[in-house]
This record gives C-alpha cells, structure tokens and sequence, in this order.
C-alpha cells in the first residue's frame, strides 16, 4: 500500500486538470475520491485489540486487495459505479469528474506493492509491479507496516510524489486557491467560512499535504533513528533500508494471484489515460445534463465566474 | 461570504472577509512550521497523532489560533507600556 503518496497524488491531479476542467473540478471530491478506497477497506486490515483479543481480518492482505475480500474497492469498476451513483444522485459535474480522478489516482498507484489491485475487476487477478513488499500482517500492525514501507522503495514513491507536486508549486498559493478552487466548490467553501477565516481556509485547503509531509517524515524518523527492531536475532538501531525491488529484505512480501509484473506499469498508463480521455470526452455533455437538471429544478449553481461551461 | 473569499474581494489586504488578519510571507512560513515541527517531533513518540482527521486539523488550529493569541498578548503588553 502507499502512505503519503495518496496525500500527494490529490494536489498532483488538481494540478494536471485537462485545459478546459482548471478551475472546475471538485478539489474535496478529488480528495474524496482519493480517500474513499482505503477508508472503506482499511480499518480491518490492522483491526483493533481490545483486552487480549484481536478484531480484524484473518488474512490482512486478502481483505484489502483480494476478492473475496474487500478488494473490489480498488478497482476502476467500483470507482466508476460510485461515480455513476454520485451523478445521478446530484448531477454535480465538478463533484463527479473530481471523484472518478481521485479514486482512479489512488487505484493505479497500489499496483505498486507485492500485492496490487484487480486493476480488470470484475476480472479477478492482481496487477502489481511488485516494486515494494505489502507488509500489513496481523503481528505487525501499522507500526511493522510503516517500517516495511519506509525502508523500502515506497519511500521513493512518496518522495515521488511529493516532486511531483513541488514541480507544480503554484497550485498550493493562495491565488490558485482563490482562483482555481474556491469557484469549483463555492458552497463547500462559503459553508467553511462561517467558520474560520481566511487563513484556516487556506490551512485546510492546503492541509493534506501538511499531513502526508509530516507522517512521512514522522514515520520515517520513527523507523530509523527510534525503533529497535530485532531482525534475523540481532538487535538493530532502527529497521535497515533496502531499496531493491520487492524490498525490505527482511519482511516476507504478501503477495496474491497475479499477472507478470511487467504488465503492470503499461496497463495502469493504458487505464490513466482511458480515465482522462472519458472524463474530458464527457465533460462537456455533462455540463448541458447538469444545466437542464438545474433548469428543469429552478436551481442554479452559486454564481462563479468558473462556472460556465 | 463566498465574495468575500472572491478574487475580486474588496477587503482591505491584511485582513480577510471576518475582519481576521491575513498571513503573508515570513508570518505565514512561521506558523506553518511552528505547525510542522510540533506535528512531527509529537508524532513520533505518539503515532496515534499521526491520523488523518488530526493532522490536517492540528495545521488548522495551529494557523487559526496562534496569530490570534500572539496579537491578543502583544496588546496586552503594549496597553501596560514602560
């Protein structure tokens, strides 16, 4: 699984928007879409303890990415029927479009762990590039978890991410905020106003990435300068570092049925694209759809000068 | 309100549509930091910290409240004088 990377990626596709979606596409149905995946999942996936006895999945890695399983929930055809649902409940353009990116982002980069995704589903077998160990067990817990992930390749990946962000610098000022993602969520962010000024607008627009910063930083102190692991009966001075394929070395990589792992990369590119091209081919019908429904209802969308079609 | 957080909004530059003092460069780095070290060193020693809802909301309150209580204690000591 990714840790920040899934902090990252939100900014990262709010900042690489079609030309004709900047400014218009949901920066909370992004996040949403993003976050949806593992909130559906992954709370059973680590479980919880109470007075000696554990509550979660017999197989963690089974329940998160496999079928049977929850596994379902990280797949582009459960993304794309929750999107189905969200528009026809609200024919909410912005909110849609945005949902479908953000779930899409968090799908394709999990083909990175040793596990993967359904990436085919309802077809059921994993896609992974098997680039770092999936190492949630019922043992190790999310402390073990984070250890794996922040010695191995994963780390690479959420400082990928986070390049790849910093590279797009401008979408975390205050005039894209103004600009770009308060008109795309205006009653969002008119609701929020009511209770904090501007500044914590801006702190919460912008407080994704101050969370997926300061864990991965956090984590990854942890792992290495605080724990005192005991890998192969020798006490070490934190987890060692292995940024080989498939790493760290010293965790058994959980793995499911799968494809050859160089299939991974071309197909998650193939469906990114696939994802993108639909959304921007949809775009525009869905704006008439939404300004009939609007027309038909009596309502209208809270005035933006972002707003038109 | 949303006019007020409008790119076309009329309120003077250093405060916002509450009236509420806007942070700008070094100010604003300060507290984002100030935020980012406490989050950090705490989040360390006590993962539970390191949650999703708390995270973003420990920013938030950090760049809400602090600037709010800083102004509120130079008034006070300014009030005193020498």
């Amino acid at each position: 699984m990714s840790w920040a990377a899934h902090q990252f990626e939100v900014y990262a596709v709010q900042a690489h928007l079609p030309k004709k979606m900047i400014g218009k596409v949901s920066f909370w149905a992004i996040f949403l879409g993003d976050f949806t995946p593992d909130f559906l999942s992954k709370f059973w996936v680590y479980g919880v303890t109470i007075k000696g006895k554990h509550y979660g999945a017999d197989v963690p890695h089974q329940w998160h990415r496999g079928f049977p399983g929850m596994g379902f929930t990280h797949t582009l055809f459960f993304g794309v029927v929750v999107t189905g649902v969200i528009w026809l409940w609200k024919h909410n353009r912005a909110f849609t479009v945005g949902f479908l990116l953000g779930y899409a982002a968090h799908v394709l980069t999990d083909i990175n762990d040793s596990v993967g995704v359904m990436l085919l589903f309802p077809y059921t077998i994993n896609w992974t590039s098997q680039t770092w160990a999936y190492a949630a067990t019922i043992d190790g817990g999310r402390y073990f978890d984070a250890a794996a992930y922040y010695s191995s390749l994963g780390l690479v990946m959420d400082l990928f991410w986070l390049v790849v962000v910093l590279l797009s610098w401008r979408v975390l000022t205050r005039e894209h905020w103004r600009t770009r993602v308060v008109p795309a969520d205006a009653r969002i962010w008119a609701s929020l106003g009511r209770y904090l000024p501007e500044r914590g607008l801006l702190a919460l627009y912008r407080s994704i990435i101050f969370y997926g910063v300061c864990r991965m930083i956090s984590w990854s102190a942890w792992a290495h300068l605080l724990a005192r692991p005991i890998i192969d009966g020798v006490e070490r001075f934190g987890y060692p570092f292995d940024l080989s394929w498939t790493g760290p070395y010293w965790i058994g990589a959980r793995s499911l049925a799968h494809v050859s792992p160089w299939l991974a990369y071309p197909m998650a590119l193939l469906l990114l694209g696939g994802v993108y091209l639909a959304a921007a081919i949809l775009w525009d019908r869905m704006g008439r759809a939404q300004e009939a429904t609007r027309s038909r209802s009596g309502t209208h969308a809270v005035p933006s000068t972002h707003d038109s079609a | 309100m949303n006019g007020a957080i409008d790119a076309n909004s009329s309120a003077p530059p250093d405060t916002d549509f509450r009236g509420s003092k806007r942070l700008t460069g070094a100010a604003e780095w300060f507290w984002y930091i100030v935020a980012a070290v406490s989050y950090i060193s705490l989040g360390m020693w006590h993962k539970w910290l390191l949650d999703w809802i708390i995270g973003p909301m420990w920013l938030v309150t950090v760049v809400c409240i602090g600037p709010a209580v800083v102004d509120r204690a130079r008034t006070r000591f300014s009030r005193r004088g020498p």
